[in-house]
């Protein structure tokens, strides 16, 4: 952490990590989120 | 007729949607909206943009890389400012002609950054593969932001960042006109917490341009300006790019220099 570049660094990591998480949690244009559990109508 | 109405709703919808204000004096709503009426050759396209910054950035790149391994460059170094400095005024003004003022816009700030580049790394080593690494992680980071959504360009985030560069703009101004007299704003070479604070805020609003120039960009291809302003459009992320480039060269030289 003696590198100054690992510092300025923390905050773009941030940034990527914080735009993949929003990406995922974006809808499609049909309306339906990326990611969804639905419940088995036919489990027993 | 049908042209005209055409016209005359794209040019609403830009006047609407483009008060776009870009800290970048290169990337401005006048300038797109001026060029509205001038669609002859076919319409600028995200692809061609996306080539034509490459390709600048390429030329940039060769001639830095040149011009750093060449001690008979480092004369020029004056030369090659003043030179770019004509070049992007000129390009403001008369942006058809960016397919043959850009290229050589980005070879002779190659040629400039190149030097520039090279005293920094004899003063601290390995200091430009880090500023490099960060400029385009700057990039990246900030283009993933801004097609996420996490980033929106808003009016009231163009007003900010274009007061800010505006403010920063003129500060480097008073500066160089002290500069003249044997003074200076301390703030901006000092490494005290000051002017590093100050060397960071700086980043961080050439790296908000970024977005401005992002938005900027893709309102200019929907509403279909001139083929030739993709080399405009690259030209004005270069601009943004070389300035961001050298705010993180001296924030690591500033944090560098108090080890």
């Amino acid at each position: 952490m003696d590198n100054p570049a690992v510092i300025l660094s923390i905050p773009l990591i941030l940034i990527v990590v914080l735009s993949l998480i929003k990406m995922a949690n974006k809808k499609r244009p049909d309306g339906k989120p990326w990611f969804r559990i639905e419940k088995d109508e036919n489990d027993e | 007729m049908v042209n005209h109405g055409f016209e005359s709703k794209r040019t609403r919808t830009m006047n609407r949607h483009l008060s776009m204000r870009s800290g970048n004096p290169a990337l401005k709503a006048s300038a797109f909206r001026k060029h509205l009426s001038a669609v002859t050759e076919g319409a600028m396209t995200l692809e061609g943009t996306v080539n034509k910054t490459g390709i600048a950035l390429l030329l940039t790149i060769l001639s830095a890389g040149y011009a750093w391994g060449n001690p008979a460059m480092h004369g020029l170094v004056f030369p090659a400012a003043i030179i770019g400095l004509g070049l992007a005024v000129y390009t403001v003004f008369r942006p058809q002609k960016s397919a043959l003022t850009v290229p050589i816009y980005a070879v002779v700030e190659g040629i400039v950054l190149g030097v520039i580049s090279m005293m920094f790394e004899a003063m601290y080593p390995g200091i430009v593969v880090q500023a490099i690494f960060l400029t385009f992680g700057t990039l990246g980071a900030l283009l993933l932001a801004y097609k996420s959504g996490l980033i929106k360009a808003t009016e009231n985030f163009k007003l900010g960042v274009a007061a800010a560069t505006g403010g920063i703009m003129i500060m480097y101004m008073i500066n160089m006109v002290m500069g003249f007299f044997g003074s200076g704003i301390g703030v901006i070479t000092s490494n005290s917490p000051m002017g590093i604070a100050f060397s960071g805020f700086v980043v961080v609003i050439a790296a908000l341009n970024l977005v401005m120039d992002f938005d900027f960009i893709e309102e200019a291809v929907e509403q279909g300006a001139p083929k030739y302003m993709e080399w405009y459009s690259a030209f004005g992320l270069l601009v943004t790019l070389i300035w961001l480039y050298l705010e993180i060269l001296r924030l690591l030289a500033k944090l560098q220099s108090r080890r």
